[in-house]
């Protein structure tokens, strides 16, 4: 914990206050990286990543909780976990591969616009679905939905049987059984799912460089065209902002959720 | 110990022969290690890095390195460069000046280079290149091995004809079709270019823009940004050939390679001579202080032979279509007509004759990867992003 969170972080902090020089930094004490970021239209483009990838986590709940549902409930206890396995097998694929290969689907010659005009729904083909916001938020459900559904799966795993088995008995409705049992057994497992995708969405920069618009950033990439400038105290400031925020986060849905109950042993 | 003077001349010379034989042999030994090598991709011309080391009679041993300048900077200023690799390739304009300051490369001795003698004079000195390969006290740091003017590909059939002006790539006949560079560098330089040479804005040197410069350039983009001129700004290679080759965007500033391999997958695509001018660039060799420490002279310039041969720049341009660094091209491809058939011939006679035209246009700017307002670069770039 020390060695590979503790030290990094603190030494993230430390460089982030040093001195730039015209290829490294010196040691020193400015807040200028963090002026430069809270200053500029970084902020604002941190604020856009972080709002895109808010609305991925919510669009990947949509989507991921029923299938998690649907897993916990309707398959074979015995497949169960092989069925989770499904999951991960799109991450034996490059993640580059991954998304770059939306591309062809999403594009205005692509799958979907092809598809569209050949039935004659549209008559020409629609634009928005990459090199826009809403390609970021696709290709980051794509990427990172199987996260979602391996936490909620995991925190509804806990859930004894007998919990459904009374539901039933007493004739509880599907809207109270979501409401009242599933959605407040399942919230830890929804809100790790939620921090992972908000998480890598904010981080990583290959989706908006790939399916984003002209410029479209996210905090990694913020991050890394500060390296590619030599601006390494900057870069170093991104990165701290970017863990404080996610610490904040954390601590957060620990004080609502208690996240320890993910880890608890199942009965 | 030493009874006479004579005794001791003896004994003196004996220590310094000794001295200079084992270090001569120590040299030797290292010299038979393989030159240790950290460059890009597109420095191969052919199917494997063995077959490079063949040509020029080195043995290589190849480490990946990305174009990106901060890279290098990384490694030879804060990491272990100097230990991993004898000899690197980087940007010229500046990044030769930021590693010979720092004492991360050593001055070359042309004259151990036979082929230097085909380099072209562009890099003489007082000439345009020559900065880009010598250091700031004139000495020769740098052996170019491939360059260009970057230009802007587009579509031919889909725009109805030949572009030689940047105004394509702003005119909103384009709206949504076009691209540039995620790179603040490129695309601010050539809309600079742009704007300067078309009366839009007083611009002095496009590549080190002053403050107020940069804020103008970055206002014309954000305009055109919000305008929805641009369909993307594409950033690596196959992101620049999938938006050309797929047909999504029409018009794009661009490396030539993109264009090439765009092109090669069926779309109309052209690079074009833009009238206003373009930026140009070169990529350079540079021997490192360890890889002159542990004797890799000799081969470093042996492989120096080889990259300034008409043999790599016929295959440089054939292959990839940069422009090469020597003359007597032509006459190499001429010489052989079994490895280059009539239809490559007149492919790489057409790209020769293009890129004449392009290096001469009267407002390129040579690259500069540290301009002196490089924070001004940075936040207004951020800037554009946002928009």
């Amino acid at each position: 914990m020390v060695v590979f969170f503790v030290i990094p972080l603190l030494l993230t902090v430390v460089w982030s206050v040093f001195e730039r020089t015209m290829f490294w930094m010196e040691p020193g004490f400015t807040l200028f990286s963090y002026e430069n970021f809270f200053f500029s239209a970084r902020l604002e483009n941190f604020v856009v990543s972080m709002l895109h990838s808010s609305v991925s986590v919510f669009f990947s709940f949509l989507i991921g909780f029923p299938i998690a549902v649907f897993i916990r409930r309707r398959v074979a206890k015995i497949a169960q976990h092989r069925v989770m396995l499904l999951f991960i097998l799109p991450f034996m694929v490059s993640e580059i591969i991954r998304i770059f290969a939306l591309r062809p689907i999403l594009s205005r010659n692509g799958l979907i616009n092809n598809f569209l005009m050949d039935f004659n729904f549209i008559d020409s083909p629609i634009s928005a679905f990459v090199f826009t916001p809403t390609g970021v938020v696709i290709g980051e459900i794509v990427s990172f939905l199987p996260f979602m559904i391996f936490s909620t799966f995991l925190a509804l795993e806990a859930i004894p049987n007998y919990v459904f088995e009374v539901c039933a008995d007493l004739g509880v409705n599907r809207r109270r059984m979501f409401k009242d049992i599933l959605l407040p057994l399942a919230a830890p497992g929804l809100f790790a799912g939620g921090v992972f995708i908000f998480v890598n969405g904010i981080g990583i920069a290959l989706i908006p460089t790939i399916l984003g618009g002209p410029g479209s950033v996210n905090a990694g990439l913020i991050a890394t065209q500060a390296i590619i400038a030599l601006d390494f105290p900057l870069a170093m400031a991104v990165s701290a902002i970017m863990m404080f925020t996610l610490m904040g986060l954390l601590f957060i849905g620990h004080k609502l959720f208690n996240l320890t109950k993910l880890l608890e042993p199942i009965s | 110990m030493f009874k006479t003077r004579r005794n001791f001349l003896k004994k003196s010379a004996l220590v310094a022969a000794s001295t200079a034989l084992s270090q001569s042999l120590i040299m030797e030994a290292f010299a038979a290690d393989p030159l240790k090598i950290w460059t890009i991709g597109v420095a191969k011309v052919t199917k494997t890095w063995d077959e490079m080391g063949k040509q020029a009679g080195v043995p290589l041993t190849y480490s990946a390195k990305s174009g990106s300048a901060d890279q290098a900077i990384q490694k030879f200023f804060v990491g272990d460069g100097q230990k991993l690799y004898d000899a690197i390739t980087d940007n010229g304009g500046g990044q030769e000046d930021a590693m010979s300051d720092n004492g991360a490369i050593v001055p070359i001795d042309t004259s151990k280079i036979k082929n230097w003698k085909n380099l072209l004079p562009r890099y003489n000195e007082g000439n345009a290149g020559a900065n880009t390969i010598r250091n700031k006290k004139g000495e020769i740091v740098g052996v170019p091995y491939i360059s260009n003017a970057d230009s802007m590909a587009y579509n031919k059939t889909k725009v109805g004809g030949d572009i030689n002006t940047w105004d394509a790539l702003f005119d909103s006949q384009f709206k949504g079709y076009a691209a540039m560079q995620n790179d603040s560098g490129p695309t601010l330089t050539t809309t600079a270019i742009y704007l300067k040479e078309s009366g839009k804005q007083d611009i002095v040197n496009p590549s080190d823009m002053s403050k107020s410069e940069v804020k103008g350039v970055c206002e014309f983009l954000i305009g055109m940004k919000k305008k929805g001129q641009f369909r993307t700004f594409w950033d690596g290679f196959g992101n620049g050939v999938d938006l050309l080759a797929s047909e999504e965007v029409l018009v794009s500033s661009c490396w030539e390679p993109i264009a090439v391999i765009a092109a090669k997958k069926g779309a109309d695509i052209h690079y074009g001579t833009m009238k206003e001018g373009h930026q140009t660039w070169n990529n350079v060799w540079m021997l490192t202080k360890g890889g002159k420490q542990r004797g890799q002279e000799a081969n470093f310039y042996k492989l120096m032979d080889m990259y300034l041969s008409p043999w790599f720049g016929a295959r440089t341009l054939s292959n990839l279509g940069f422009t090469p660094q020597m003359t007597g091209v032509n006459e190499y491809v001429n010489a052989n007509p079994d490895t280059f058939d009539a239809k490559a011939k007149k492919t790489i006679a057409a790209r020769l004759v293009g890129k004449e035209a392009r290096m001469a246009v009267k407002g390129n700017s040579w690259q500069n990867l540290y301009p002196k307002e490089m924070r001004a670069y940075q936040d207004w770039w951020s800037k554009v992003q946002a928009a």
